[in-house]
Order: structure tokens, then C-alpha cells, then sequence
């Protein structure tokens, strides 16, 4: 995709004033040339030109009738299908709970015992109730926007894009395992076109979180599995776009994990149910 | 989440917005066969995931999103079977042929491969560059020099094309 007719900077500089693209100082300087200098002002008529007959071409282009069986395929299109079951919702619905008396009994006297214990525990430290519950309302968020921030960083550095390669996964799995303390396999996802490229370490709301970093085909689009010992708000599977980066999210009892990938990426929820099982 | 009724919104949208996604596609894609079957595609994928558009911003900006990175997908599946293949790509045309060229979508078609979709972003979907930038996937600076590429080859050939009409 490299443009063919090469154009000055000054020719830049005018483009994005067209657009109101340039900065205040930019402006005043760009405006200061139109008048004084014939050149400046030349190039400005022929971007303008150049803009106009565009808008009048596209718009020629709007008139031409649509294909008949396009719309049709559209308006018929078959409903959204909601089949792919994260682990939480999986786990929950194979989980048969049938105590005995003897079980009953023994929970309700722990439960006894831990509710008097936590009970006592807050009203020796009255203020600190109050302040636990903002943080924990605040954590998952943070996470995962720290998460999200950490992925468009790297995914727009594409030489810098792993702290350890793909060549040298039992590192990998020695280095994320000690530095999260969650236990770990990278998973072959290459069913999904997904080729794991290497791994790097960072903090998410203060926790440190693993970061498998995957490309899909040649040119690379990056899909990305991190896992963190953050326990979020709630342990439904989350899905959620946040900055133009698609996040599905699921949680064990040991760690949270997150599908992280363009906006754009259709098939993140079956990634990560892939995932799931493999991680 | 998965109601019909959210369902029939989008499929409401998307008819309603197909002029515009059928014109993106075709800056994308070259032919009209392609454009099509592109935009068939889309929006069968934006049905299947409608419940990540939360109708925060422009709906254009997710679609546009999505066609571009289907069109990405497409030319690789190509590159795989058809190694010697590739698809139609845009090449530079001159002045004088453009003034043979019927309709606007050949003289669209005229314009180097990647420029016509930058410009149709900016001048007529009116977005900003950054948010045009990240739907087709590129550094702004880079947008911003295709956007006046785009705008310097439209000027060379706008006199043509007006001879032509008169």
C-alpha cells in the first residue's frame, strides 16, 4: 500500500490544515504563508481541487444501484449463535453439590467460626471497611485497562514486541511461573492461524501479570493471553471493547486470564475458549 | 445480549449503511465482485458479534474495522492458494486514460493501491486521522502522507475529468 505520488512536506503541512489537523502554532504559520507567499497559496488551490473533484467522484459512486441480493442476504441473515462456553460457565453447570448432613453441619459451624472471625476483624478496623471495598470496585477495571495500555504499546513496536522469544519456551514458562506464581503451559492455538511469538512481564494494577504475545499470519495481526493473580468483581467471562482492543476475560480459582486482540478480531471468544483448555 | 430485536437494529443499520460499506469496500478490494462478497461478509460477522458494538461512537468506524481486517484475511487465504495470484491491485494510471475511464468507480479504481480508502475516510466519512488511521491499521504520520498523495493524484486528474463531462 505505498502511495506512488510522492508529496513535500509543505504540501503535508497544508493537507492537515485543510483537515483543522495542525496544532494552533502550526495553523498561525500555515495561515501566515497563504498570505505572503504565492507558492504556498498554489498548493493549497490544488490540494482544495484535488479534495473537491474526490468528494464529487465518491459521491457519483454512492448513485450506482445496489445489488438486489446483497440487501436480501442481509435482512435474512441468520440470527447470532451463542454457544461458546467459557470454563466459569462450564465448571458451574458440572458441579452436582449434594452435601450429607455430617457436610452440612461441619459448614455451618465453619461458616459460624469465619463470619465471627472476619466480623471481629472489621469492627477492630472500622475505617479500613470503607476503603476495601472502593479498591476492590476499582480493581478490575484498572487491570484491565492497564492490560489494554500494555497491549496497543507493544503491538505498535513490532521489533520490541517480546522480552523472550518463542525459541526459548522453557524460560518462558520458568520466568512467567516464578515472576506470577501461576503455573502454566503456552498453548498451541495455530488451529486458530494464531503462531506463538514469545512472552513478556509486566505490572497490571500493581500485580504482576504474564503476557503471551501470538501473531496471526505474515503481516501480524497480534492476539495476546495475559494472566494475572487479580481476582476481578465478578467470575462471569467478561467481553468488552475498550480503545478499539476486544478483551474476553475468564477466571479460575487460581488466576483471571485475558483474550486480548483488535476490536476488529472476530473470533477472540473462540480463542479464548480454546485457550482455556490449553493455558 | 442476544435479544432479536438487538439483532434486527443492526440488520436495520447495516441495509441502511450499505451504499457506504459497498464504496469502502470497493476502495479496498478493486472490483465490484469483490467489493460484494466483502461486504457480504462483513455483515454477516458484525450479525454474529453484534453484541460488541455498545453503541459508543460511530458504528461506521467498527465496520470499517472489521472489513478491513476481513479484506487482510482474504489476501492472505489468496497469497496461500494462489501464491502467483494477487488481487486486483491499483495501479497508476495517467491523465489521459483516466479521461477514457465511464464511471466513478473506475476512476476511483485509477488512483495508487491505499489511496482512495484513506482519502474516502477522511474527506467524505469525515474522520479524524487517528481514528482513520487505526481502521486501516497504519501510523497516522503514514495516513497523513497517503491522505495528501491521495488529494495531489485527484487534483492531477480533475481537469481531465471535467473536459470529459463537458
Amino acid at each position: 500500500m505505498k502511495a506512488s505520488a510522492s508529496s513535500s512536506a509543505l504540501e503535508q503541512r497544508i493537507s492537515a490544515f485543510l483537515d483543522g489537523e495542525a496544532n494552533e502554532h502550526e495553523r498561525q504559520e500555515i495561515e501566515a504563508l497563504l498570505v505572503n507567499e504565492p507558492q504556498a497559496r498554489a498548493l493549497h488551490d490544488n490540494l482544495k481541487r484535488g479534495t473537491d473533484y474526490g468528494r464529487r467522484v465518491f459521491d457519483d459512486a454512492m448513485k450506482e444501484p445496489l445489488p438486489l441480493e446483497l440487501v436480501r442476504t442481509i435482512k435474512n441473515a441468520p440470527l447470532p449463535r451463542r454457544a461458546i462456553r467459557l470454563p466459569d460457565d462450564k465448571k458451574r453447570q458440572s458441579l452436582s453439590f449434594k452435601p450429607s448432613r455430617t457436610q452440612a453441619l461441619v459448614a455451618c459451624i465453619l461458616s459460624l467460626c469465619l463470619g465471627g472471625g472476619i466480623g471481629y476483624a472489621l469492627g477492630t478496623q472500622p475505617g479500613s471497611t470503607r476503603l476495601g471495598g472502593s479498591e476492590v470496585q476499582l480493581d478490575s477495571r484498572d487491570w484491565l485497562d492497564d492490560v489494554v495500555a500494555h497491549y496497543r504499546l507493544y503491538t505498535r513496536l513490532p521489533d520490541r514486541l517480546v522480552e523472550i522469544g518463542a525459541d526459548r519456551p522453557g524460560d518462558i514458562l520458568a520466568w512467567l511461573t516464578t515472576g506470577t506464581g501461576i503455573a502454566f503451559r503456552i498453548p498451541d492455538l495455530s488451529q486458530s492461524g494464531l503462531t506463538f511469538a514469545g512472552a513478556r512481564l509486566f505490572t497490571a494494577d500493581n500485580r504482576p501479570s504474564g503476557l503471551l504475545l501470538y501473531r496471526r499470519g505474515d503481516e501480524g495481526e497480534i492476539i495476546a493471553i495475559t494472566f494475572s493473580k487479580t481476582r476481578p468483581d465478578t467470575n462471569k467471562p467478561v467481553e468488552d471493547i475498550r480503545a478499539d482492543t476486544g478483551l474476553v476475560s475468564w477466571s479460575t480459582p487460581l488466576a483471571t486470564y485475558v483474550v486480548v486482540g483488535p476490536s476488529s478480531a472476530a473470533d477472540l471468544d473462540e480463542i479464548a475458549a480454546k485457550a482455556a483448555g490449553l493455558i | 445480549m442476544n435479544n432479536p430485536t438487538q439483532t434486527m437494529d443492526i440488520r436495520r443499520d447495516l441495509v441502511a449503511l450499505l451504499p457506504r460499506l459497498r464504496r469502502f469496500a470497493l476502495t479496498l478490494a478493486g472490483t465490484a465482485e469483490d467489493a460484494d462478497r466483502l461486504v457480504r461478509e462483513v455483515c454477516s460477522r458484525a450479525i454474529q458479534k453484534s453484541h460488541h458494538w455498545k453503541g459508543e461512537g460511530r458504528i461506521e468506524s467498527w465496520l470499517f474495522s472489521l472489513m478491513r481486517t476481513a479484506w487482510s484475511d482474504e489476501i492472505k487465504k489468496r497469497r496461500k492458494t494462489q501464491p502467483s495470484s494477487t488481487p486486483k491491485a491499483q495501479g497508476v494510471v495517467s491523465s489521459a486514460e483516466i479521461s477514457t475511464m465511464a464511471t466513478s468507480d473506475q476512476i476511483l479504481l485509477s488512483l495508487p493501491s491505499g489511496l482512495a480508502s484513506v482519502f474516502l475516510l477522511v474527506d467524505v466519512e469525515a474522520f479524524a486521522y487517528g481514528e482513520a488511521a487505526a481502521i486501516l491499521g497504519i501510523p497516522e504520520q503514514a495516513f497523513a502522507e497517503r491522505l495528501c498523495s491521495a488529494r495531489l493524484r485527484l487534483s492531477e486528474i480533475a481537469p481531465e475529468a471535467s473536459e470529459r463531462r463537458a
